[in-house]
């Protein structure tokens, strides 16, 4: 065997540990990389009062209601499998609104509630003109993802 | 905020580097080529 | 691949091939960013802002591609020995560098008015900051091995540096597949095998700043080659000289 073929079988057999090893590394954080808790984890793993998260899914269309104080909204998220209550007293960002994506920070009251204390807006990576908007999605080329 | 104030910005960000780049390479370049070719004889 | 082992030869295609890349590299991109600017509606969601999207990829796009190229350059200083693939490894890296720090910097400057944030954790951002500063790590290695005249027949790498470069490739499909693994506030994969989610009359000046933001790149990487193997030229010669 040529000595360069032994360096190359030594490359690729050492780069493809390092790959493994580092996938590997990568799904064991798969948890604690998680950037936000969706409702569907809240519910299996459960969350504790007052404990600092971030929750993300959708804002669901007909929830956003604004309390008479003017400044509290309360609206509820969802990802499909579990929908959560939350309110937030502040500014919410312009690209905050019903049927789109957010990531509150807050953590849960004593009643299943969670109070935001900053809200983030989520957008998919769908992009169209306006005058697009609403039309049907061609789902068979490129699907919404449902787990967000 | 003004939402072309963000895209001039990045637009901006992005044209400053790709200009910085381009001038800083092709002066390197072109020093390193001239010494090289004031060499005195044959390489 | 040897063909252009000898730098008399690379030279003799580098010094064309550097102008025929830049200029029209360069027109390219100013033309798809003037379209990208004027031409194309605004988003339905977004507004104005998603114009950013034609540097913004582009930008990604070359700091992984950079970091991708090095790999394959390491690769092959590692196996087979290239005499310029060292050269080529140290030539990528600081506009790979700069093209990730732009991603970084026009992705903040976008995230501010469309998720309300300028910087969050999240899987996405974060591992793009981690290939920001594997590129600073390699640069740093590149200059203290070709500094001390270590390597001069890799062109200035050293063997570690290049291993460094090879296993910092790991990043790569990290950074690909982070929005896909992990819940994140970056939004998933617009363009994929299926098809794009992004409507045609939106799409099109990203693909004339992709292809000119390459050909651009490829020309500063031939550039700051041909710059190395003229001052590698000059060293020798002092060296020879110096030893009488």
């Amino acid at each position: 065997m040529k000595a360069k073929h032994q360096r190359l079988i030594l490359a690729l057999a050492a780069l493809v540990a390092i790959t493994g090893a580092g996938l590997l590394a990568v799904s064991a954080l798969r948890d604690e990389a998680a950037y936000f808790y969706a409702p569907g984890d809240v519910k299996t793993k459960g969350v504790e009062p007052g404990k600092a998260i971030r929750l993300g899914g959708m804002v669901v269309k007909g929830s956003l209601k604004r309390a008479p104080d003017g400044v509290t909204i309360r609206f509820d998220v969802t990802d499909g499998k579990a929908t959560v209550p939350a309110t937030f007293s502040g500014i919410a960002p312009d690209l905050f609104k019903e049927g789109s994506g957010v990531v509150a920070e807050g953590a849960f009251d004593g009643k299943g509630v969670f109070v935001a204390t900053n809200l983030l807006a989520k957008h998919d990576e769908r992009y169209m003109p306006r005058e697009l908007e609403g039309m049907n999605y061609n789902e068979t080329t490129h699907e919404m993802k449902t787990e967000r | 905020m003004n939402q072309w104030a963000f895209v001039v910005a990045a637009y901006g960000v992005t044209a400053a580097g790709t200009a910085i780049m381009s001038f800083v390479s092709w002066r390197t370049m072109r020093r390193a080529e001239t010494a090289a070719e004031a060499l005195p004889g044959r390489a | 691949m040897h063909r252009f082992a000898n730098p008399a030869r690379f030279l003799k295609i580098a010094r064309p091939l550097t102008g025929w890349l830049f200029w029209p590299g360069l027109l390219l991109l100013i033309a798809g960013a003037a379209c990208g600017l004027w031409l194309t509606p605004a988003d339905y969601l977004q507004g104005d802002t998603v114009r950013i999207l034609y540097i913004h990829v582009p930008a990604a796009w070359l700091g992984m591609g950079g970091w991708t190229g090095i790999a394959l350059a390491a690769l092959m200083q590692l196996v087979w020995r290239h005499p310029l693939a060292g050269v080529a490894g140290r030539a990528i890296a600081a506009p790979g560098a700069l093209f990730t720090a732009i991603c970084l910097a026009t992705g903040s400057i976008w995230g501010r008015p469309t998720w309300g944030t300028w910087w969050e954790w999240d899987g996405r951002m974060t591992s793009m900051l981690v290939l920001f500063f594997l590129y600073l790590g390699y640069i740093a290695l590149a200059n203290a091995s070709a500094r001390q005249g270590q390597a001069a027949g890799q062109g200035g790498v050293s063997t570690v540096t290049a291993i460094f470069g090879l296993v910092g490739a790991v990043n790569i499909p990290i950074i690909n597949r982070s929005v896909v693994w992990w819940n994140s506030l970056h939004q998933g994969p617009s363009i994929t095998l299926r098809g794009s989610s992004i409507d045609g009359s939106l799409l099109w000046p990203l693909g004339l700043t992709l292809l000119g933001f390459t050909l651009w790149f490829a020309a500063i990487v031939l550039m700051r080659m041909r710059a190395i193997l003229a001052q590698n030229k000059v060293e020798a010669r002092m060296q020879r000289l110096a030893r009488g």
